[in-house]
């Protein structure tokens, strides 16, 4: 597999509070690679900045130092549009724009002026649990579940070659939790894109991913096979569920 | 109106101070600054005019709109304060509505050219227009932060920064418009215009003094549409930094 997304010494900075006065980062020179079709799952305890970095590498906000190479170029060097339809991002907070669920799941191919692949929409909609689902209602009376898979099936249209997922199935049921891991894993197999995907469910880190990144004090503290991640008895994974 | 008659008028000031003290509003500097500054502006005003008027100079007519666009453009980008060079977008697009206007209203001959017609017309409508900039900013900013959440799904989805906030635009722009509509819609019924007012007052026909209601009404909603539609298409990108992200406002 060959390196399709990199990230050199990226660090983030954040606001120093009264309590916060033993760092003033986020995280700090966090390097790793995310190889075409390499599933990935982020851990990491809150507030240790797998959202922003997620963040960062679509490109929606800034690193303070580093830089991210997208097939061996830098974001400074690609249009930030061609970017972001590469590597999307799918965020924690499922957003619907107004209107329908068809307006929504036209947005990409009006936004990118392509023909709306009606056939792939369906498929994608039955594939999460939503084949029943009336495309004409409101979106944004949708549950918290249906908007996000919804949001997810929208960003699966754009066929990107890297999806960063911010704990798309945390608002799911266990069905449908299922349903949406089946439809990644086999996306991954048919198009090789490849996902890094944040999670606090360490069952479902071990059942859709092949490598784990584990954040932790601001650093990037494993970057390591999953297996290897979970059965070592050292493993850090032990101080994640203690 | 005498001088005479004039001066009694200061009686209304005198009942706002006295109710300001009764009621503890702590108002009366206020009332007083505001009394004296009015009184002090609208009678230099006048004098200015007076000089335009009998020089008909189209140097000086020029002048005296440019300072109007200027002093309603900077009043105007106080409501996007943070937003650089919000000023000159401002004056472009109230500069460009006051081209547009002036230019149809003199070419097809439905005012005279002269500074009796352009100053008081233009003043009208640059003032008309500062209000539709400082709504269409304020409301700006208040879509763009509830809309957050929108516009950088719109991003992510690798929108340009004018689709990200096509919505944004749309409505600030219809926000911006609401009180021209509004007073379009109410005018005769709930509230007799200032201008036909004066000039009934001043001994002109009610009804010439009616068409020329109609006419400033016309412009006002053409003049706050043209020039929210110009600084919105000026102003969208400010929203964005050159790498396509949403700035902090």
């Amino acid at each position: 597999m060959t390196a399709l997304l990199e990230m050199k010494g990226l660090t983030k900075n954040y606001w120093l509070t009264e309590k916060q006065t033993d760092r003033t980062y986020l995280f700090s020179d966090i390097t790793a690679t995310v190889k075409s079709g390499e599933r990935i799952a982020l851990l990491g305890k809150s507030g240790q900045g797998k959202s922003t970095l997620l963040r960062i590498l679509a490109l929606l906000e800034q690193s303070d130092r580093g830089e991210i190479r997208l097939n061996g170029v830098t974001s400074r060097h690609t249009d930030t549009r061609v970017w972001r339809t590469i590597v999307t991002y799918v965020a924690q907070q499922a957003t619907m724009l107004p209107g329908t669920i068809e307006e929504n799941l036209k947005t990409v191919s009006k936004i990118h002026n392509e023909t709306f692949d009606d056939k792939l929409a369906r498929k994608l909609m039955k594939d999460v649990g939503l084949e029943s689902i009336d495309w004409a209602k409101k979106a944004t009376d949708l549950s918290g579940g249906e908007k996000q898979r919804v949001a997810l099936v929208r960003s699966l249209l754009l066929k990107p070659s890297i999806l960063l997922l911010d704990e798309v199935t945390a608002s799911l049921d266990q069905q449908s939790k299922e349903s949406v891991e089946n439809l990644l894993l086999n996306w991954n197999a048919a198009y090789k894109t490849s996902f890094l995907w944040v999670t606090h469910d360490s069952e479902q880190a071990r059942r859709i991913s092949e490598r784990i990144w584990f954040m932790e004090k601001g650093t990037l503290a494993a970057d390591c096979e999953t297996e290897i991640f979970f059965n070592n008895p050292t493993s850090l994974f032990n101080e994640v569920t203690t | 109106m005498s001088l005479l008659a004039l001066s009694f008028t200061l009686l209304f000031v005198v009942i706002t101070m006295l109710l300001s003290v009764w009621q503890k509003l702590d108002l009366e500097k206020d009332i007083a600054i505001g009394t004296v500054r009015a009184a002090i502006q609208l009678l230099a005003v006048g004098y200015v005019l007076q000089f335009i008027f009998k020089s008909e100079n189209l140097l000086l007519i020029g002048l005296i709109i440019c300072l109007m666009i200027i002093v309603a453009a900077t009043n105007a980008a106080k409501r996007a304060q943070g937003m650089k060079g919000v000023v000159w977008r401002i004056i472009l697009s109230i500069a460009t509505m006051e081209i547009l206007m002036m230019g149809l209203l003199l070419s097809l001959q439905i005012i005279e050219a002269t500074p009796q017609y352009i100053i008081p017309l233009s003043g009208m409508t640059i003032g008309n227009a500062m209000v539709a900039c400082g709504l269409f900013l304020t409301q700006l900013k208040r879509e763009t932060e509830s809309s957050k959440g929108e516009i950088e799904t719109l991003l992510a989805l690798g929108a340009t920064s004018r689709q990200a906030v096509q919505d944004v635009l749309k409505q600030s722009v219809k926000f911006s418009m609401i009180p021209t509509i509004d007073a379009m819609k109410t005018v005769g019924l709930v509230q007799l215009p200032g201008m036909m007012t004066g000039m009934i007052i001043a001994g002109a026909d009610p009804v010439e003094a009616v068409r020329y209601q109609i006419l400033i009404i016309f412009v006002f909603t053409s003049s706050s549409a043209i020039t929210s539609m110009m600084l919105s298409v000026l102003c969208y990108k400010n929203l964005f930094t050159k790498d396509l992200q949403l700035k902090k406002w």
